[in-house]
């Protein structure tokens, strides 16, 4: 590890994290979802009409569908109120489509930021950085030499003023529909902030882009919207980080991600999420894969009390790639359910799915994931693998997977495995001259390298670090 | 949901079914409680995805296919002299103790509708009791339908340190354009016993069938299932083991061939509730022309099961670019001291395969069954029961002789 990644290390993960801001909001609206409140937001935004329309469409599907109860071993969301939660925050920052210095933005906001290392990570490693506050995108940058090839990195909320066109044809119209699940059209109606990516045809953003979601407010959801258009042979890797501090009363996350992944483009997703263990985290994730295409997810799952999320990848084109590497870890009190989706609906795709889990101290995880193969799919293959591990016989750890297959000259496979960490691992480490929290963290660290190892090594080092946290005093 | 069979059920049928056995009043009731049960049940669970039901049983006119007063059959219950093998009103009039103990205590007979369905219209069955320290082999029931719809019960209970071999075998005698077969099983090992329990389902392809067989293996307890499914239109079967016993095991071993619009939903289950057990599923299946098959395998491993062993693995062959497989193994693991793995793999023939057999001259048809047939191999080395092996190979060697 270089020197530079020290200031990473050497920080309390914990204390980057929880912290609390006073809560200085220019516009906060009420509890719960009414269509005033809908319709606040919107002028609120200064939204055109079809935004507002699409936004009321979406309510009303929202409030005819049911909560999800009947799906085999969901999480409990009955301590989910929807009523109860604070769909929209504004900070209170003068420029509203989000400063593109950091010195500019109010003290509180900026030292949030600063303790979270975004603005370090800014100048290493990144070609640009969103940073969301609450429901708002308070800082935008992108570097120039990429404005200039005519990518578009910049919050949500600006692409619908300055790009409606593209935005009226991709934002949840074919990728992710509001009818698509209950928590989909709640995003619908009320969403704020997020990102919007455009990478025109045959451009590669060397360096990642990423966006930052931070929830300071108790009781608040947050709704980002993150769409992105690869255009035919184009390369981008998006990131998103996201945390919260904990509050007694529940917080909701419910995100909606688009990827259009043009011909011949490649777009890599990835996410460390380390919700506070008071947030519900249902979001729906969704990549649309033109020919040739190749659509990456890398996902790692810290944080929340509850999450609900399968990133799905349709392989629409000819010869379309999916990869998937998530791994979850779940301690006291939660239940990361999470998984993937592929629908291969063309000939000659494929997709790989790596799932990768801990669970302990009463904490459960479960993949849940589909493979769906269409019948004309000729030639497709996919392999799914997935393995737990586990720390005690308070904790669960599921795996149900479903393959839907209609066509028969596929190459389908899924494997998985359920253990303890090995007794003769720890035993050959110890012998070594590790002590058994050392060996045991040392084991969860290899046991996860297949998934640090495509994350920059920012992201790598945090994610080990959170996972050090999650087993620190806790192992006997 | 409430489906509207019972308009057509009246408590005089069942009272007739129930008088007809001889049944004392207390299993009299609990079929009628079963009967009542009906409007409040819900059909047995199938997998639902996103737009799609992998098996739809509710489409299925139940009221057409109930004739519980016409059940007609062929029968034979066969087995050693040393252990009793009774048809079920033999059972009722020579051990009533030993069926109020066992009937219901594995299965919960109001579990969903279509076994309460079978609870309050049952007319045939058949009770093996093996006595402690006997071991009883060749155990054949044998039955065939001759009428619209059959519901038939299987109790098996084996004492202390006994074991017991049965073969059991469904087929149609008599024909009609839709049929209903209905079966339920338990199995109640006791401490030390073995059971082996090999099936092979080979009803019209106009039948529909619904069956559940489930065992209960006490300490040090083995109960391995052999579950072969060739006939019926549409089957929805569960093969079940509770290892409720210290040191228990279970193997099921599954084969099902589908062709034509045969559509098979078949789930192999074991929960695992005490220390040191063991588990071990296999399936291998073949689906053509439009067939579809639905394989639903649970490792349900408690928090009190230390020390777990759990493996199972499906694999199917698809020998049509029409038929459909569908498969969910799934694991539920509640205590980190288990070694728990499954797999699972859809594919056609291997074209190299192909080609290696056929560059050494043998025609494609030919090689085609060879390989289909030796697909089958690891499932067939792990039936033990000589008859039901060869009876399935020939099945399948047949079925695969008539196609093109």
């Amino acid at each position: 590890m270089s020197s530079e990644q020290d200031h990473l290390k050497d920080t309390d993960t914990e204390a980057r994290f929880e912290f609390k801001k006073e809560q200085n909001a220019a516009v906060k609206s009420d509890k719960g979802l009414t269509e005033e409140i809908i319709r606040m937001i919107s002028e609120d935004k200064d939204e055109p009409d079809w935004m507002l329309e699409r936004r009321l469409r979406a309510l009303k599907q929202y409030q005819n569908m049911p909560m999800p109860t009947d799906w085999p071993g969901q999480p409990d969301l009955t301590q989910l109120d929807v009523e109860e939660i604070v769909p929209y925050i504004r900070p209170d920052v003068d420029q509203r489509e989000g400063v593109d210095d950091w010195t500019d933005l109010p003290d509180e906001i900026k030292d949030t930021f600063d303790k979270l290392g975004i603005p370090e990570a800014e100048k290493n490693a990144l070609s640009g950085v969103g940073a969301q506050y609450e429901s708002e995108v308070v800082y935008q940058n992108m570097q120039e030499q990429w404005e200039e090839k005519g990518v578009i990195f910049c919050n949500m909320d600006k692409a619908v003023q300055e790009h409606p066109e593209l935005v009226k044809e991709h934002f949840m119209t074919t990728c992710v529909p509001p009818s698509d699940n209950k928590f989909a059209a709640l995003h619908g109606a009320v969403w704020s902030g997020g990102s919007f990516v455009y990478v025109p045809e045959d451009v590669t953003v060397e360096m990642p882009v990423q966006a930052y979601f931070r929830m300071n407010s108790e009781g608040m959801g947050q709704f980002e919207h993150t769409l992105i258009i690869a255009e035919e042979g184009s390369e981008v890797h998006y990131i998103e980080g996201c945390s919260a501090p904990k509050y007694g009363t529940h917080n909701l996350h419910s995100g909606g991600v688009e990827v259009f992944v043009g011909e011949d483009a490649h777009v890599q997703y990835s996410t460390v999420q380390n919700w506070s263990k008071n947030t519900f985290n249902l979001n729906t994730k969704r990549a649309i894969c033109e020919e040739n295409g190749t659509m990456e997810w890398v996902s790692g799952s810290m944080g929340s009390k509850a999450t609900m999320l399968y990133p799905c990848t349709i392989l629409k084109g000819r010869g379309a790639t999916d990869t998937h590497i998530t791994i979850a870890f779940a301690g006291e009190g939660q239940d990361i359910d999470t998984g993937a989706k592929v629908y291969h609906n063309a000939p000659d795709t494929s997709s790989t799915i790596e799932s990768k889990s801990i669970s302990k101290d009463g904490g459960r995880t479960n993949y849940r994931g589909l493979v769906h193969i269409a019948d004309g799919a000729e030639n497709s293959s996919t392999a799914v693998e997935c393995d737990a591990l586990m720390f005690d016989n308070e904790s669960t750890s599921d795996t149900m997977p479903y393959m839907e297959i209609e066509e028969s000259k596929v190459d389908v496979a899924h494997e998985a495995t359920v253990g303890k960490i090995g007794d003769e691992d720890i035993f050959y480490l110890q012998s070594r001259g590790l002590d058994d929290d050392d060996a045991k963290k040392m084991i969860v660290a290899g046991f996860i390298e297949p998934i640090t190892e495509e994350l920059p090594i920012e992201y790598a080092v945090e994610l080990n670090r959170l996972i050090e946290l999650e087993m620190e005093g806790s192992l006997g | 949901m409430s489906t509207q069979v019972h308009a057509n059920l009246t408590e005089e049928q069942v009272r007739q079914i129930s008088g007809e056995l001889d049944e004392p009043e207390w299993l009299t009731e609990t079929r009628l409680e079963a009967l009542d049960a009906l409007a409040d049940l819900e059909m047995p669970d199938v997998i639902r995805t996103p737009g799609r039901d992998w098996t739809n049983l509710h489409e299925l006119d139940f009221e057409s296919f109930v004739d519980p007063l016409n059940a007609a059959e062929d029968k034979d219950q066969v087995g050693p002299a040393d252990a009793e093998v009774l048809s079920w009103a033999e059972a009722v009039a020579e051990h009533e103790d030993l069926l109020k103990e066992h009937f219901g205590s594995v299965v919960d007979l109001q579990e969903n509708y279509l076994t309460a369905l079978s609870t309050a219209l049952f007319s045939t069955g058949t009770v093996v009791y093996v006595p402690e320290g006997v071991d009883a082999e060749d155990v054949t029931i044998r039955t065939e339908q001759n009428s619209q719809s059959l519901f038939n019960y299987t109790l098996v209970v084996t004492e202390e340190s006994s074991s017991v071999t049965i073969l059991e075998r469904q087929s149609t005698g008599q024909k009609q354009d839709e049929q209903y077969y209905s079966g339920v099983v338990e199995v109640v090992a006791g401490e030390n016993s073995s059971v082996q329990y090999g099936s092979l389902q080979n009803l019209s392809e106009e039948a529909y069938n619904f069956t559940v067989k489930r065992g209960d293996a006490g300490t040090y307890a083995t109960i391995d299932w052999i579950e072969a499914n060739i006939g019926t239109q549409l089957t929805k079967t569960e093969v079940s083991t509770e290892l409720n016993g210290e040191s228990s095991e279970t193997q099921i071993v599954g084969a099902f061939y589908g062709h034509n619009d045969q559509h098979f939903d078949l789930d192999a289950k074991v929960w695992h509730r005490a220390e040191h057990t063991t588990a071990d599923l296999v399936t291998r299946g073949v689906t053509d022309d439009i067939a579809r098959s639905v394989y639903e395998g649970v490792q349900d491993v408690g928090s009190e099961a230390w020390d777990t062993s759990s493996y199972q693995r499906e694999n199917t062959l698809m020998l049509s670019d029409e038929s459909e497989a569908d498969a969910s193994p799934k694991l539920i693991i509640n205590n980190h001291d288990t070694e728990a793995s499954h797999s699972a793999t859809v594919g056609q023939i291997d074209q190299e395969d192909l080609l290696y057999m056929t560059s050494r001259g043998v025609n494609p048809r030919a090689a085609r069954n060879m390989l289909v047939e030796g697909f089958f191999v690891p499932v067939f080395e792990e039936i033990a029961v000589d008859e039901l092996r060869e009876d399935l190979e020939e099945l399948i060697a047949t079925r695969l002789r008539t196609r093109d």
